[in-house]
């Protein structure tokens, strides 16, 4: 016995002393007007934290330089050092506060003060003044994206008025929202506040404009970073901005606070994480267009604990096992030989194995045999269907914008590829680095399907790099860090893409042009061409942008590997670690981050090479749990500790019926036996697949795939002809079975090898043989109507 | 041979009749059993004598006011637009001239012209406040007001409480979700979902009966087989997804076997007058068939007028491809939706229907009270107008008002949170109803303090 191997996960963490620390741990004050808030967190039994900050009592060494509040606020009195310091329940814990400029003149900026006041108060926003139209004749920009435009509106439109430097408290901005004159916005903050003080001060001081050298924010931390916590706790997050001149301050005051999960944590706008349920939620910070989140967790209760077996096989285990320990979760046991098969058959190729091959799996006694037969399944052609059908519904591979020839061109190509198991970035790298003749490489179609330089911008981001950037189009993206300028430098990248017609009918030439701009709409005039984050090129340079956009786009993008990762790992373990899975942005965290860096890596370790990480994936104990839970994981669907059933992909499920029924199912125009993974179009005409949810493939967008089930699938499966002509038909395999004469428990052995790639269990020979007899007056109607309840039932229509 | 759609109850196999079948599994179905459906009855969730039903008319592409329901005819011409007002059955109450049939209905219903929205300009926000009273934040996706009606009451005879005609809303621009759906109670109480054009000739829901081959004998044999052989496996039972299919097997041989069920879709039956009344088109039929619907027991029926704005002539007219130009209200859309809404109205209220059903016309936003350069207008959420009537809700009615060149509310700014607590109020549901959320924290159905608009009840 292999004991030391064995993990047991139940609820024994470590209890070590409960001990008391100080958030942010190195504070220093570095104006008149800086404050910091600290946090007192208690790390308690069981590796729970708490936030003690308003029970623990604060204490400054030198209240002459520091001063601490009851609730660990601390303000600057003059230059020095002082010791602050919370105490509770014998527990200590101490912090060193530096002052400087305590006594220098300060000036409150526009930029860094003004404007987020206006932000966290609302006016900017959506509804109010940041409106297109802004609201009774007063406009700003949506959240501040542009100050300087801001500052105009305040300072020079409507006579002044807005802002009064002969008399400040007269100026609107201070009227307004006080509500000290009516405002249809109602009151945003009273007279008392450091709001108004903030925008007071400012106006008193000359109202001086946003200047070149005020420091720009260079990025945020978040205390705590993450935390877990009981139930029902409560827990306040500290912001703090990072400037370019090296400055830090606590901005928490003008953050915009999101749960991503209201069901497991709620927040407010001061920052103060209510838990409300078990799991955990990230909670997005935004501030200046800069984001973060700070990650919280609610252990599940778990009353009875479960010893499991789980043996870890790679490092997706030992990743994916930490966070099952840290949330108090059990992992189910390892699936059986039959559902390990079936599963790895139809999430690698979207087949289902033959009843020999599943009589030759199950009789192997390699211990290898699972590694053998991802293998094996990696070089099928099948293999190359699936995902090239895949790929296509990427890529919007359909005639609906592409003529039949240019369709097959693409589509081969895409085949082609990965056929050959062209790495990941080679694939991109070829997209859009190509020229020439649509019909001899089919991959420049990209280029036709998007002749729009709008569309194409959006559909890349969303294929390529996991990302949307719509909202970008017209304003700073409202919860995201990308602004309108980057949209459109990232637009003018394909700004430069020619197309003119071919020799044939169906074929185009691509080639890169030396001239063409986007404008920014508000600028009206276009902005240097830059991937997201990436370098610019100057406007003059008549390099091709394509180049310039697919060597940023494939070389160290965290973004790029990032989203082809996630979206492999979805297809395998039923949910991506980024949930939806092609929404991989960074206020959108991992169930597991530390897992799918981890894997994103070793993916670029290996060259981009799609079979290794799906090798990779599929050889993990963590892919082979049995999808039963135990008394732990029940409602666990997030963190991979039983495995997720998900329903087979339209085309993959008729394919299935196909393959049980010995009938192919007809496509108009394409030969006989054609599968539906095999089809390029999306267009062939099919009330099966499309009332099963296959996508349009119009918008790049997961949403278009749907596997909810629905009334008009079940009408569909007992009445209409796709299912039911197969049963009937003469050539069919019921027909042989028939033909061939064998013993009834040799047709259900044959059935349920084939349907559900497993022996029927004695209990359930017993049960059919009974129905067979039933329906003895015609075998083949029985035999028929058998079947039909075979292929209807969950065992079927499941992945599990 | 026994057909399934002989006009009496169909007996099973098992001997259950149509109708123990319908009870054993009709609320079940819905994950709602008796003893709970009682529960909601005594907490006063459900209220019996109020079993009001109501027909939204989602207005894709979001009308104009100023050319609809709310005219300026005092306005200068770059705002009032091309159209003139015209009078109404109901003095002092004057709508565009694009609507003449309407015109004679106005004492039907009311008109609120101070609706706004604070959310994006993209219809994908005002779809899903309008269908579901608020804005989907934190990850959370509240249900559409049929979904909740559906899981609150279960279904009034063989057929499904909640119906979407003819076809779910497709891409508007915003890749959000629209609303259509139950959200957070669980794909169990999404709405049926028609997928198909009621104005086709050829019109009927796919794979309502068997076909010729089959004997309903064999198809009650197969459906009891594959519960049996379902019932052997049990690693299914912890799945949503798979209590999910086995819901809409059971409400698929629910409707399959109703022959009155069936008969409500089956259009040909109206005389082709009525038809052609309600206007031989994709929502004309729709509404018809809503109808039809409301009177087989249908509680909450949602037509989608387009379903999308891009390369159709809708409402969204920006006035330059692939969107709409503003004529098309006078050419098109206009009269498609004066025929259909005004037979709908008087259809209705000939029939008795209309003093149970509320019917509710509104958009997603309104649109710029200045055209723009290419002869259209914009997406403006800060004001628009909306259609209520029927049920609990007065006709006749202005309630609210926009400023001069309707560019905001004047009086009574109205948000789709009120509009959800009136529709709430109509049906008979308790405000203070709280519906289970993730991990079972309670949400209410409208948010604390939303009032309906009181001004619309009798």
């Amino acid at each position: 016995m292999r004991f030391s191997l064995l993990f047991c996960f139940a609820a024994a963490l470590l209890s070590a002393a409960p001990s008391l620390s100080i958030l942010p741990k190195d504070v220093t004050l570095a104006t008149a007007e800086s404050r910091q808030q600290l946090l007192a967190e208690a790390l308690l039994d069981g590796g729970v934290q708490a936030d003690w900050t308003r029970t623990a009592a604060w204490t400054s060494s030198n209240p002459a330089v520091a001063a601490v509040s009851l609730s660990g606020l601390i303000t600057p009195k003059s230059d020095g050092e002082a010791v602050i310091t919370a105490r509770k329940d014998n527990l200590s814990a101490s912090v060193t506060v530096r002052v400087r400029n305590a006594a220098a003149p300060f000036t409150w900026s526009f930029k860094n003060h003004v404007m987020p006041v206006l932000t966290k108060t609302g006016c900017n926003q959506g509804a109010c003044h940041g409106a297109l139209a802004g609201k009774n004749g007063f406009k700003l920009t949506l959240r501040g994206y542009d100050p300087e435009l801001d500052y105009d509106a305040l300072t020079r439109q409507s006579a002044s008025r807005r802002v009064n430097l002969a008399e400040p408290a007269h100026s609107l901005l201070l009227l307004k929202p006080t509500f000290a004159v009516p405002h249809m916005g109602g009151l945003r903050f009273k007279t008392d506040t450091l709001e108004y003080r903030v925008i007071a001060e400012w106006i008193a001081a000359g109202a001086p404009p946003p200047a070149e050298k005020d420091p720009e924010v260079t990025g945020l931390e978040v205390y705590p970073p993450a935390a877990i916590l009981a139930p029902n706790a409560t827990q306040q997050l500290i912001v703090r901005a990072k400037y370019s001149d090296g400055r830090t301050e606590d901005v928490t005051n003008w953050v915009k606070f999101t749960s991503a999960n209201e069901g497991v944590a709620t927040v407010d706008d001061s920052g103060l994480v209510k838990l409300t349920g078990h799991g955990e939620s990230a909670i997005t910070l935004w501030y200046a267009s800069k984001v973060l989140y700070a990650r919280v967790t609610v252990p599940f209760i778990n009353q009875t604990p479960v010893i499991s077996d789980f043996r870890p096989r790679n490092f997706i285990d030992n990743l994916a096992a930490a966070k099952w320990k840290s949330l108090n979760l059990t992992p189910s046991k390892l699936a059986d030989d039959s559902t390990f098969l079936r599963r790895a058959y139809l999430d690698a190729a979207g087949i289902l194995p033959t009843a020999d091959e599943v009589e030759t799996f199950l009789a192997d006694a390699d211990p290898n045999k699972r590694s053998k037969v991802i293998d094996q399944l990696l070089n099928r052609d099948e293999y190359a269907d699936y995902w090239a059908y895949k790929f296509s519904d990427l890529l919007l591979v359909s005639s609906r914008k592409l003529r039949t020839p240019a369709m097959w061109a693409f589509y081969n190509w895409i085949r082609d590829s990965v056929q050959t198991n062209k790495p990941w970035d080679q694939f991109a790298r070829d997209i859009f680095t190509g020229a020439g003749s649509t019909r001899q490489n089919g991959a420049l179609n990209y280029f036709v399907l998007h002749k729009d330089t709008i569309e194409m911008a959006e559909n890349v981001t969303q294929a390529f790099l996991g990302q949307r950037l719509t909202c970008a189009r017209c304003h700073n993206h409202p919860m995201e860090k990308w602004t309108q300028r980057q949209y459109y430098q990232f637009a003018n990248l394909f700004a430069r893409v020619g197309i003119k017609n071919g020799n044939t009918a169906a074929d185009n030439v691509v080639f890169a042009k030396t001239s063409g701009d986007i404008n920014h709409p508000r600028l009206l005039r276009p902005l240097e061409p830059a991937p997201l984050d990436g370098l610019p090129m100057a406007l003059d340079s008549t390099a091709d942008r394509r180049v310039h956009f697919a060597n940023w786009l494939t070389k160290d993008n965290d973004y790029f590997t990032r989203n082809i990762v996630n979206r492999v790992w979805a297809n395998f373990l039923g949910r991506g670690l980024v949930h939806p899975y092609d929404d991989v942005r960074a206020t959108n965290p991992a169930s597991n981050e530390e897992l799918f860096a981890a894997v994103s890596a070793d993916f670029v370790k290996h060259g981009y090479d799609l079979k290794h990480l799906m090798r990779t994936i599929m050889n993990s104990a963590t892919y082979q749990l049995s999808s039963e839970a135990n008394a732990t994981n029940q409602s666990d669907n997030v963190f991979y500790s039983k495995y997720v059933i998900k329903r087979l992909p339209a085309e993959v499920l008729l394919d299935a019926m196909s393959q049980v029924t010995g009938v192919p199912t007809a496509f108009p125009g394409y030969p006989a036996g054609t599968r539906a993974m095999q089809l390029p179009d999306v267009r062939v005409q099919s009330q099966f697949l499309t009332s099963f949810g296959r996508p349009e493939r119009i918008l790049c967008d997961a949403a278009e795939r749907s596997s909810d089930p629905s009334i008009s699938q079940a009408l569909h499966v007992i009445n209409g002809d796709t299912l039911n002509k197969k049963l009937a038909d003469a050539q069919g395999n019921i027909a042989l079975l028939l033909k061939l004469g064998l013993s009834d428990r040799k047709v259900l052995e044959h059935l349920y090898l084939t349907a559900y790639s497993r022996p029927p269990r004695p209990e359930e020979m017993a049960q059919l043989n009974k129905l067979l007899t039933e329906a003895k007056q015609s075998k083949q109607e029985g035999l028929e109507d058998l079947v039909w309840s075979l292929l209807t039932s969950k065992e079927f229509l499941f992945n599990y | 041979m026994f057909r399934l759609d002989a006009d009496r109850p169909v007996e099973f196999c098992d001997g259950t009749r149509r109708r123990d079948f319908l009870h054993a599994g009709a609320l079940s179905t819905l994950g709602l059993g008796l003893a709970q459906f009682a529960g909601l009855k005594a907490h006063g969730a459900v209220d019996p004598k109020k079993d009001v039903n109501c027909i939204l008319l989602m207005l894709v592409g979001g009308p104009s006011q100023l050319d609809t329901w709310d005219m300026k005819p005092n306005a200068p011409i770059e705002i009032r637009g091309p159209y003139k007002s015209i009078k109404t059955n109901v003095p002092g109450i004057e709508i565009s001239e694009n609507f003449p049939r309407m015109a004679k209905h106005a004492d039907k219903f009311s008109i609120v012209r101070s609706m706004y929205h604070t959310a994006a300009a993209v219809h994908d926000t005002g779809h899903q406040m309008m269908q579901t009273g608020r804005l989907f934040q934190g990850g959370v996706e509240h249900p559409h007001y049929g979904c909740v009606l559906g899981k609150l009451r279960g279904s009034k005879g063989d057929v499904p409480p909640n119906i979407l005609l003819p076809r779910p809303i497709g891409a508007t621009g915003g890749n959000m979700p629209h609303g259509h759906a139950a959200g957070y109670l669980g794909k169990a109480y999404d709405p049926f979902i028609l997928n198909a054009d009621p104005s086709d000739p050829n019109f009927r829901v796919p794979d309502m009966l068997p076909p010729d081959y089959l004997s309903s004998h064999r198809v009650d044999r197969r459906k009891n087989w594959r519960e049996a052989i379902d019932k052997s496996v049990s690693k299914f039972e912890t799945s949503q997804d798979a209590r999910l299919l086995d819901s809409s097997f059971q409400q698929a041989y629910t409707l399959m076997s109703s022959a009155k069920a069936r008969a409500a879709f089956e259009l040909h039956r109206e005389p082709e007058a009525v038809r052609e009344k309600y206007g031989l088109n994709r929502f004309g039929q729709s509404c018809l068939l809503a109808r039809r619907l409301v009177e087989a027991g249908v509680r909450f029926v949602t037509i989608n007028m387009f379903e999308t704005v891009f390369d159709e002539i809708t409402w969204d007219i920006h006035g330059s491809k692939p969107f709409s130009p503003i004529s098309c209200y006078k050419d098109l859309v206009g009269p498609m939706f004066d025929m259909a809404y005004s037979s709908l109205l008087e259809d209705l209220s000939q029939r008795g229907l209309l003093s149970n059903t509320m019917v509710i016309g509104t958009g997603e936003f309104g649109r710029t009270p200045k055209v723009n350069p290419a002869g259209g207008r914009d997406h403006w959420p800060q004001c628009w107008s909306m259609l209520a009537g029927g049920g609990p809700l007065k006709g006749g009615t202005i309630v609210g008002s926009s400023d001069e060149i309707g560019a905001m509310p004047k009086d009574r700014p109205t948000t789709p949170a009120e509009v959800a607590a009136t529709i709430y109020k109509g049906l008979g549901i308790d405000l203070e109803t709280e519906l289970p959320g993730a991990q079972g924290r309670p949400i209410p159905v409208v948010d604390r303090g939303t009032e309906p608009i009181k001004e619309l009840f009798v």
